[in-house]
């Protein structure tokens, strides 16, 4: 219990943050328990209690969400609803949360400790107060996701934090969107909000009302939104008076410590039950190239950057991240930095294993990392862009989970298993130029945020849309984008043969048409996306592929007015692949994109047609000409599988029955299909050993593209332990390098 | 609290993807089960044709077991692929996918790898042709070793019943290649 002191800080008891924080962080170095818990007294005398307490709380911060939406003009907020509020301790520890992009929920915890660090108490913190954050050298994810954090005072003392966060479509960068591919410094992202603060008395200050006025291409929406989460929080922050009020603060402050600690507890105990202690492996390769988009010349470089990284399962139930051999870190908007590695860990922990609800910072305490400094994974400098800095949360972390999800199939929770999806492969992009209003127009559609085909389980097929980062996916509807964006949806449709091939394929993602609509010109830019192009993410498994990557293509100059007059077709899906309808129908310019950072090279106007396939890349499980026919056919008679590669990946010969409209499997010629396919296997397969020697020559030699050669140069020159494990690997001198040419 | 269990039959159609989606969900949703490895290994025992005693399923098809004194990786055909703490990818048939065919194979549409800088490695049983893996990975890269468990500490402090014999958890793939490649 907290001795009662001279009034001094503004904390509890009257001590200042800084003494809280700094106690907190003593106790647990000493004793290994959050708060120095050793006992749990609270939830041992009275469990009901506390549950009580807790299940307030949480329907608190979901209440606080849903209050957000109603005042948002926002379709991000309003439809697809990219928030989240979560309630913290006066040190910034996170104790519960609400759904939404909870990747954020450790971070503006840290934007608290930040403040704390900082000596704001000094500056001043007062009931009412609100300081807002999008400053990622703090803590956070990129730009655009705002957090607008509120103390909570009870008489006089500060109790705790109630943050939103809100993912914002344009704040003011160098070019339009809110993750830009052109913004390759801090000084190019557009507005920072160094945790400021921006209301007092629950009402924003003017001063914050005109920067934000003049500081974002779209700022009544970024005001909204910032009325909204202030809302948010002014009805959290009551929420949790009135449970005060009733608990009593001596019961309050003890129960949010025991939660932590309970839920630190509960994790490694749940690690234990679940999972198979060991080790895992893989590489991450992100790849970045700014040579056709507006970055200057110094920084107009492509690259391709290794972050390989070691996943132990410790026999006390800890989990560690070893991030040793990750390549450098460079002036584009992909980096990332242990606050947004710390973010994915806990948003997928939340999902995968700690999805009792009570997941809180005590999840993340189980869990250790091993993160280089003066690195891609931790930039030495402030100044870095982070338009795209979950790139190795959302693929590498991704992988990370799938390697939890293989420790579950070991262990027997064949359930559990859930492969992953990499978001670092497919999103629509920035819209700049006119809109359909006439205005100067400048957006980034979030339309497939969240909604990619997810990875296959190991018992059944993937889901038609997941993402780690929305747990609760929606594209929102097409009605409510078309007021604000120059485009007509023409269809919405998933993509057939796109999916992982497995026994178990991928969830299939979707194919979007759009008329492009009243506007005299308007650009795209794919933004810091699809980091994955030549080298596709590592996720497959048990001998499934990782699927189709994004692509989107434009047709300028169309003739779809002279086609809408005609009553002729236009196009509203692929159709056939070999000759899509969109080219087949439409004629025009066509301009295809595959890769991310770039600025469509043509420019749209009323009545061209673009078509994106936002194919984030995820996983099959099992061999695919393992594939139960049944499911094959389902997919047939769905129009998802073509007939041509139900033979080829599948091994599944079927027919079509033109009376009732059905595929029918031929077992027999399957059967003969699949013994012929094993015999081809076993004659082109090459002993392992004859690989190895093979491919050790070109790397000797030095036989392989240059920009791999810097790649793994830097990984070789920066890492301690993964080199030795290359070179050994490849019986290579223990001062390998290779020349660059 | 009573503990939950269910039954062989249950965790037999659960494994095979042949359970009803409700019952399935209702086993997401509820507590664990507290025997479930035991059951889930039992059931696998049963369904390959060979004696070894199971120690730790890795994939659908491939299995660490007791053999002798050996810990070795296993495929459910009976080929077999070293100690367990040697990557068995060093022990099975391996095709690159390199031809713009056989990569259009798989991505039918405009994005996919580029085989100069990504190798498409797929790993096949020498015994039944079964594919055990795929691995997506830059051009040159080590062949991953997916997963090492930590058998002894899995079997003496966490099921609380240790194995006969110890081993030291250890990756022995470059000892390997070191021994029986390098020359
Ligand atoms: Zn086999």
């Amino acid at each position: 219990m907290e001795q009662k002191v001279v009034n001094k800080g503004i904390g509890w008891g009257g001590n200042t943050l800084k003494e809280m924080l700094d106690k907190k962080k003593q106790l647990w170095s000493d004793t290994g328990c959050y708060y120095g818990l050793q006992e749990l007294s609270l939830s041992a005398s009275a469990p009901f209690k506390l549950e009580l307490l807790h299940a307030r709380l949480l329907a608190a911060v979901i209440a606080g969400r849903e209050t957000t939406r109603m005042i948002s003009a926002a379709p991000q907020v309003r439809e697809v609803a990219e928030l989240a509020v979560a309630l913290y301790t006066p040190e910034g520890d996170c104790l519960l949360q609400s759904t939404g992009i909870i990747i954020h929920i450790t971070l503006m915890g840290q934007v608290v400790e930040w403040m704390i660090e900082q000596g704001y108490e000094e500056e001043g913190i007062n009931d009412g107060d609100c300081f807002t954050s999008n400053d990622n050298a703090i803590s956070g994810l990129h730009p655009p996701d705002v957090y607008d954090i509120t103390p909570i005072f009870w008489e006089g003392e500060l109790i705790g934090w109630v943050g939103t966060v809100i993912m914002e479509l344009e704040i003011g960068a160098v070019v339009p969107g809110c993750m830009p591919s052109g913004a390759t410094d801090r000084f190019s992202e557009g507005l920072r909000l160094s945790a400021e603060k921006s209301a007092e008395n629950d009402k924003h200050l003017k001063s914050f009302e005109r920067r934000i006025r003049f500081g974002s291409r779209t700022p009544d929406l970024l005001l909204l939104n910032r009325k909204g989460a202030l809302a948010a929080n002014v009805k959290v922050r009551e929420e949790v008076k009135k449970a005060v009020a009733e608990f009593g603060i001596d019961y309050y402050m003890g129960a949010t410590r025991e939660l932590v600690e309970l839920e630190r507890r509960a994790q490694l105990e749940r690690v234990k039950r679940r999972t198979v202690p060991g080790k895992f492996h893989s590489p991450t390769t992100i790849e970045v190239d700014l040579t056709r988009t507006i970055a200057p010349p110094t920084h107009a470089i492509g690259r391709v950057t290794l972050i390989p990284c070691d996943f132990h399962i410790k026999p006390d139930g800890r989990y560690f991240l070893d991030f040793d051999g990750t390549g450098a870190w460079g002036w584009h908007a992909a980096n990332t930095t242990p606050s947004a590695i710390q973010g994915a860990v806990s948003m997928i922990l939340t999902q995968t294993i700690a999805y009792t609800g009570n997941a809180n910072q005590g999840t993340s305490l189980a869990v250790d990392m091993n993160v280089p400094y003066d690195s891609f994974v931790w930039p030495s400098t402030p100044n870095f862009a982070s338009g795209w800095l979950f790139s190795w949360p959302l693929s590498g972390g991704v992988k990370w989970m799938t390697q939890q999800s293989h420790a579950f199939f070991c262990r027997g929770f064949v359930e559990e298993f859930r492969s992953g999806v990499t978001t670092s492969s497919g999103v629509f992009g920035a819209m700049t130029g006119k809109d359909h209003l006439g205005n100067d127009f400048n957006f980034l559609s979030t339309e497939a945020a969240g909604c990619w085909g997810g990875g296959a389980f190991a018992t059944r097929d993937g889901v038609t849309a997941s993402a780690a980062f929305m747990p609760n996916v929606d594209m929102g509807s097409v009605e409510i984008w078309e007021l604000m964006l120059p485009t007509l949806w023409l269809g919405r449709k998933l993509l057939p043969d796109s999916c992982g091939w497995g026994r178990y394929r991928s969830g299939y993602s979707a194919l979007s048409t759009f008329l492009i609509y009243k506007t005299p010109l308007l650009a795209f830019d794919t933004s810091a996306t699809f980091l994955e192009d030549k080298i596709y993410p590592n996720i497959g498994m048990f001998g499934g592929y990782p699927s189709q990557g994004a692509f989107s293509k434009l047709i300028t100059n169309a003739n779809t007015k002279e086609l809408i007059s005609q009553e002729k077709p236009l196009a509203h899906g692929m159709g056939n692949p070999d000759q899509s309808d969109l080219e087949k129908n439409i004629d025009g310019d066509l301009t295809v994109v595959t890769r991310g950072g770039i600025f469509v090279d043509s420019l749209a106007k009323d009545g061209d047609v673009y078509q994106c396939f936002y194919g984030a890349i995820a996983s099959g499980v099992g061999d695919p000409i393992k594939r139960d026919p049944a499911l094959a056919r389902k997919d047939l008679d769905n129009g998802l599988l073509g007939i041509e590669r139900c033979r080829s990946m599948h091994c599944i010969e079927a027919k079509y029955d033109q009376e009732t409209e059905e595929w029918a499997v031929d077992e027999g010629a399957t059967a003969e299909l699949r013994e012929k396919r094993s015999k081809e296997r076993l004659a082109k397969g090459i002993p392992a050993k004859e690989w190895w020697e093979k491919r050790r020559q070109h790397l000797a030699e030095g036989r392989l593209p240059r920009l791999l050669k810097v790649m793994y140069n830097e990984s070789l020159t920066k890492g301690q332990r993964w080199p030795g494990e290359f070179r050994r690997f490849w019986n290579l001198p223990e001062t390998f390098t290779f020349k660059e040419d | 609290m009573s503990k939950i269990s269910y039954s062989k039959e249950v965790i037999r159609d659960l494994i095979e993807g042949k359970l009803p989606w409700s019952q399935t969900k209702s086993i997401i949703s509820g507590y664990k089960d507290e025997d479930r490895f035991d059951k889930y290994v039992e059931v696998l025992q049963e369904k390959v044709a060979w004696q070894e005693k199971i120690l730790l399923p890795l994939t659908h098809e491939l299995y660490i077991v007791q053999k002798g004194s050996d810990r070795i990786v296993k495929c459910s055909c009976g080929q077999e692929f070293g100690d367990y703490r040697v990557n068995w990818k060093l022990n099975a048939l391996i095709h690159v996918r390199e031809s713009e065919e056989e990569v259009k194979e798989l991505y039918p549409y405009p994005s996919a790898p580029d085989a100069e800088f990504c190798e498409i490695r797929e790993f096949y049983c020498p015994g039944c042709g079964t594919q055990l893996w795929v691995e997506t990975v830059p051009f040159g890269y080590p062949l991953v070793f997916d997963f090492l468990p930590d058998l002894d500490t899995f079997y003496a402090e966490w099921l609380k019943r240790p194995l006969p014999s110890q081993k030291e958890f250890t990756d022995l793939t470059c000892d390997f290649i070191a021994q029986n490649w390098a020359e």
